[in-house]
Order: C-alpha cells, then structure tokens, then sequence
C-alpha cells in the first residue's frame, strides 16, 4: 500500500511534469503586437481606403512578426470622416494600449491621426501626401512614405515644361483640401520660376462628383494643358469629363497625383490615351522589394499590383522594418531605428530622411498609350521619367515639434 | 409631450446613462451623449414647437469652432469654452430666427438648409481660422475641472454626460411647464394660438434660440472632446444626422434624442464594418421607423406600456 506521503510527493511531481509543457510554451510563447490601421470602409474615398487596408494587411501577415513579437492587425475603420479618426485612435490608444498606428485614406485624416498619436506617445507611419505632414506640421512620431506634394509637382510639372516649351497657358482644377491646396501651391510656384501663365483655377470640395461647370470654365480660358489637383476618384472623375468634352484635342492633361493601376483601369484606354499622370508607384518598375509585392499581391488577387497596395504595403513595410531594426516594440527606439534607414521598399532601395521623416523613394511621370499599343491588359501607361526630387530638409519647416 | 418631470424617462435615460461605460468602449458612449446633446435641439424644436430645422449642424459647428479657439487661442478653460459655445449657438439661432420663424412649413425648413449650406461655405472660405477642409487642430487635450483633471476618457465621458444631463432636464421641464404647453398649442394649430393672443413669433423664436444653445453645447462638447475640430461638425451632413437620430428616436420625448443617438451610433458603427454603403441600410431602416413606428423607438415603451394598461416608458 502506497503511503500517503509518498503519494502527494508522486501526485505533485506528475502535476508538475503535465503543467510543465503549457508553462514551458508561455514562457517561449512570442508576445503579440497590436498595429493599428485607419482606413476609410467608406465614405467618399472607401475604393481607395479598402484597397489601402489590403496592403498594410498583407503586409503584416507577409512578415508574421517583428522585433520577436507576433503582429496582430487592427483594423479601424474611420468612414472618411477625420473626427471618427481621431474618437477610434484615442479609443486604441487609451484602452487598448495600442502604439504603433498606420495608414490614412486622405490627407485630412492623416493631419489628425499625426497629431493625436504624437501627443499619445505612439508611432504613425501614413501615406498622405500633403507638405504639411513632413513640413510645419510635422513630429517626431510620425513618418511618411509616398512623396510629398512638392516632389510630385516638381516630378511632373517641370517635366512636362520641359518637354512642352510652347505649352504656357496652365488652368488648374483643384481639390479644396489641404492636398489638393498643397498641389496648386506647388504648381503655383513651378509656374513662377518657369514663366508659366497660370490662367486659372477652379476648386471643387471635397463632396462634389460633377465637373462639367469647372470644365467648361477651363475651356473658356483655352489653356495649353488642364493640371488636375486632386485625388482619388475625383481625379479619374475630372478627367472622364474633360475627355468627354473633347478638352483632350487641344489640351494636354495632367493628373499631378494618380493611384495609377486602379485608376487606369477605371478610366479605360480611351480615357487615357495621351493623358500624363503622376504616380508613386508602378507594376512595371522591377526591383527586388518591388517582386516581393508582386507575389505577395499575386497570391492574394492573381494580378499586378496597384499603386494602393503598394502604398497600403509600404507604410506596414516601414513600421515593421524599424521594430526588426530596433528590436525592440518600444516607441522611441523605433523613431531612432528608423531614421537614416535603407531596405528594399516597393520602388527600389528606399531611405527613411532623418530631417523630416520623409521616405525618399522615385516619383513617376507616366503617359498613357492607346489600346492598340498595349503589351497585357495591364499595359495602360508608359514611366516617361523617374525622379527623386525632393525639397531640401531646411527647407520643408519641418522642426519636430 | 408635456407631462410629469422627472418621469420614468428620467430614470431610464440616467440609468443608460451609468451602464453604458461599462457595456462599451467609453470613447463610443462620449461620442453618443455628444449627438445625444445635439438631437436634443432637434427634439426640441420638431417635438415641442413642430419646427423642422435642417440647420441644427450650423449651431453645433459654431459652437465646436469657437469652443476650440478659446481652448486653444485663448487658453480658455473648457467650462468657459462649452459656455460661450452655448451662448455663440444661441446668438447665432436668435439672429437667424428673427428672420425665418415667422415663415412656415417647406420655406421655414429651406432657410434652414440654406443657413446651413452658407455655414459650411463660410468655413471654408475662412480657412485661416477654422482649419477648412484640415479641421481646427492643436487643442489641448488635458483639462481641469472644478480642480478636477479631465485626462482619461472616462473622465471626459463624466464631463459630457453631466453636460447632456443639465440639458436633458431642462428640456424635459420646460416642455412639462406651461411655456411647453404653449409651444404644444402653437405645433397643433399655430393660427389658433395666434388668435388666443400668444405671440407666437416671440414663442418659436424663443425655442429656436434655445435649440441653437444646446446644439452649440453639443459642438463645444466635440471639440473638447477630440481636441480637434473636423469639418464634418459644420457639414450639411451633420444636421441630417441630428434629424434622423430625432426622427428614430422619436420626437414626442426628450428620451426619444438619446434612444435615436444610441440606435444611430452603435448600428452605423456595426453595418459600416459589413458594407460600405451603409447609409442605405440606415435610410431602409429611418423609411421603416417612419412607416411602422412613427413615434420612434422611445414610443417602443409607451406602447408595452399602453398594453400593459401601466404607465411606463411615459416621456
């Protein structure tokens, strides 16, 4: 007969030796790390904030971890509206503890959601493109990837006077937001220095879909090329309607900011046939970041990948790249990791500005080509120039506040 | 509408009220006795006085703008903020209202539109001090309050709630008071009261001033609330909102403003993560309410309560 000492000695060392393997897992269990998105669902720009979620998305389920801790994605839908932004980032942000926040669908937003997880304490990559975000307004928590309005303007515009010396008379259509007003400042300051006639400009707010007033007023002022300030689905609105009203004979057409791939296809050849675009991304640029996109997008869809995944992709890719760099989920030393930082991004070898927070990456200046001329059914455009051009860091107002 | 004060609404509503922290995230319940705040102007005027105003965004949006830049220019402290954006609110409405609530019917309510619309334009075109399309960011986000410090969301969700509270009351007295029967005389037969020797002008002005205040208070509430403006607060959008919380909560309550805020928020927060044209569903639903439940879903307990032969859910 067993005794009983004997008995609870054995009975505790089977406990402990049954206990032990779920004690031994958690002890080497990775921890996991909360990264925030804020996307439109919808609202004005949901097209775009979705497709921009299933980048940053991939992305984070592409690299599974980062610094040792397994990521976990939270999606926070703010309906394209700055104020839900900002309510849901303060809900992460105070209740669930969440420091490490990506993405926006529109500038706006961006501007709101930089200042909020600055004064949290937290780290903000996003994809706005307006100055401000790397300029006056700019903070220490926040990083940006695709250009800023300045080099889009600087990457198309001048080039497109270059090549069009004859072209002075420039009419403008503008977003009034704060990217749309970045652009047309830009524009505004290209045309100075090239002796541009700026021979108008039309602004359209943010809720407008119909443009045939702002076309007709551009027509009236005959100018050599309509610049288009704008983004998203405006930009691919604005330009139907001016290629429906026959602006496109005697007028070249820019679209300073495009999504490119979406965009395209969404305007269709006719549409596109001899309109330049701007671009921040392009399928058909190969890199080794670039390839890893593609198969990445190609797995999840079967396609190409559009400028929106990409850039969905990239400010995922930034963030995750600083925490492996740190190694380390802590705020500050990500902020430090990050700057002065190079890795392989979407378009090539990309490198994190240590002034600004500025990703410095190419911009393209694309021309779109006519059905016939197309090599796929993704062929809509050829990358006519590639430029880094980028406004020197003291020269941005950029004091990280 | 008129009726006992406080009333089993009361309760109900203050009860909501301690339960919601803890049924959900405190941002979200912040976030609906703020529209609760702003539906209450809309209640007010539709319920008690039949005035339907599209406009009520325009107060809200006033009241938010220049409670944020007396925080933030002035280093005005939140409870001066929300005060002055009640009286900017009530300013502004008794300006307007003496110009258009002496029109009745569908020009009474196409003013209001109009005023709206004008609004938001004028935020725009005065960007340098509203933020425009960027809204009004930079404002502090820790506060005190009676020595009180306003930090963590649930100390601003206590701020607010107070802030609906007083409002909720006042509404609930004034229509349970002999002004609140007049304003119910002028809704059922303006000419009449007119005739009984009411200055009814003097009446629908005075509720559309009172309107504008609590609308303003609830855009004071927002801006310290988020610690930035968006431009959203001052869209037409804003006061359509306010209408169909109204509308689906109910006007013949006070309560029925705080039910359509509750229903509105947490169903716009569930369906926009399943389609995003959620509006539509929102639209179906605002179509139903009208047709099979035109009291709101605050009539919901009167009804219980009328077939029960007892008197609960009474506004």
């Amino acid at each position: 007969m067993i005794e009983r000492r004997r008995f609870l000695t054995s009975a505790t060392a089977a406990a402990a030796v049954l206990a032990a393997p779920p004690l031994i897992r958690r002890a080497n269990a990775q921890s996991v790390l909360d990264i925030a998105a804020v996307y439109s669902l919808s609202g004005t720009f949901a097209n775009v904030g979705s497709a921009l979620n299933d980048g940053s998305k991939w992305a984070v389920e592409a690299y599974g971890s980062a610094g040792g801790n397994k990521l976990n994605y939270v999606l926070l839908d703010d309906r394209g509206d700055a104020g839900e932004a900002v309510r849901k980032v303060q809900e992460v942000m105070t209740q669930h503890g969440i420091k490490h926040v990506v993405g926006c669908t529109n500038s706006a937003i961006g501007l709101a959601v930089q200042k909020e997880v600055h004064a949290r304490g937290g780290i903000y990559v996003n994809e706005a493109g307006a100055d401000e975000i790397t300029g006056k307004d700019c903070n220490r928590s926040s990083f940006r990837w695709p250009v800023a309005c300045y080099s889009a303007v600087n990457s198309t515009v001048r080039p497109l006077i270059d090549k069009f010396p004859q072209a002075k008379r420039w009419y403008t259509i503008t977003g009034q937001y704060v990217f749309g007003d970045s652009l047309l400042s830009n524009c505004k300051q290209v045309f100075q220095e090239k002796g541009i006639q700026h021979v108008g400009n039309s602004y359209h707010s943010l809720s407008d879909r119909e443009y045939s007033g702002y076309i007709a007023t551009a027509l009236s002022a005959a100018p050599d090329v309509l610049a288009v300030c704008n983004f998203g689905n405006q930009t691919v609105d604005v330009i139907r309607q001016a290629v429906s009203y026959g602006m496109k004979r005697n007028t070249k057409i820019l679209a300073v900011w495009s999504t490119g791939l979406d965009q395209y296809q969404a305007l269709g050849p006719e549409n596109c046939d001899g309109v330049y675009f701007g671009c921040n991304f392009w399928h058909g640029v190969d890199s080794p970041g670039g390839r890893r996109v593609a198969e990445i997008v190609k797995q999840k869809t079967g396609d190409v990948p559009n400028y929106l995944h990409a850039c969905g992709y990239a400010v995922a890719q930034v963030l995750i790249e600083g925490i492996n760099k740190a190694g380390s989920t802590d705020v500050p030393k990500i902020i430090g990791a990050l700057e002065g930082l190079s890795y392989e991004g979407p378009t090539g070898t990309e490198t994190v500005r240590p002034q600004d927070h500025q990703v410095l990456k190419d911009y393209y200046l694309m021309l779109g080509k006519a059905k016939g001329a197309m090599k796929d059914k993704n062929d809509f455009a050829d990358v006519v120039a590639a430029t880094k051009a980028f406004l020197p860091p003291d020269k941005t107002g950029c004091t990280m506040g | 509408m008129a009726g006992r004060f406080p009333n089993v609404a009361t309760l109900l509503v203050v009860a909501a009220l301690v339960v919601m922290p803890f049924v959900m995230h405190t941002t979200l319940a912040t976030q609906i006795v703020i529209f609760a705040t702003g539906t209450l102007s809309v209640t007010l005027l539709l319920g008690a006085v039949g005035l339907l105003s599209f406009g009520q965004g325009l107060f809200l949006g006033l009241g938010a703008y220049t409670c944020a830049i007396l925080l933030r220019d002035h280093q005005a402290g939140p409870l001066t903020g929300l005060v002055v954006a009640m009286l900017a609110g009530a300013a502004l409405a008794l300006a307007l209202g003496a110009l258009i609530v002496r029109r009745r019917g569908v020009y009474f309510v196409m003013l209001t539109l109009a005023f709206a619309q004008m609004g938001y334009f004028a935020m725009l075109a005065f960007k340098g001090v509203t933020g425009g399309e960027n809204g009004l960011t930079g404002l502090p986000r820790t506060f005190r309050v009676l020595g009180l410090p306003i930090e963590s969301p649930l100390s601003f969700y206590v701020l607010t709630t107070v802030a609906f509270l007083i409002v909720f009351l006042l509404v609930q007295r004034l229509t349970a008071s002999p002004l609140g029967s007049v304003l119910a005389a002028i809704r059922e037969n303006e000419g009449r009261s007119e005739a009984l020797g009411y200055p009814v002008v003097r009446y629908k002005l005075a509720a559309f001033t009172a309107a504008g205040a609590i609308a303003g208070l609830a855009g004071g509430l927002h801006a310290v609330f988020l610690g930035f403006v968006p431009p959203s607060d001052i869209e037409l959008e804003m006061s359509q909102r306010l209408l169909i919380m109204a509308i689906i909560g109910g006007v013949g309550s006070p309560a029925g403003a705080f039910a359509g805020s509750v229903f509105y928020t947490l169903v716009s927060e569930a369906l926009s993560e399943i389609w995003a044209r959620w509006l539509a569903l929102i639209a179906l639903l605002l179509i139903a309410i009208v047709l099979f439940l035109p009291g709101g879903l605050w009539s919901i307990g009167r009804l219980v309560a009328g077939r029960w032969g007892g008197r609960a859910g009474h506004g």
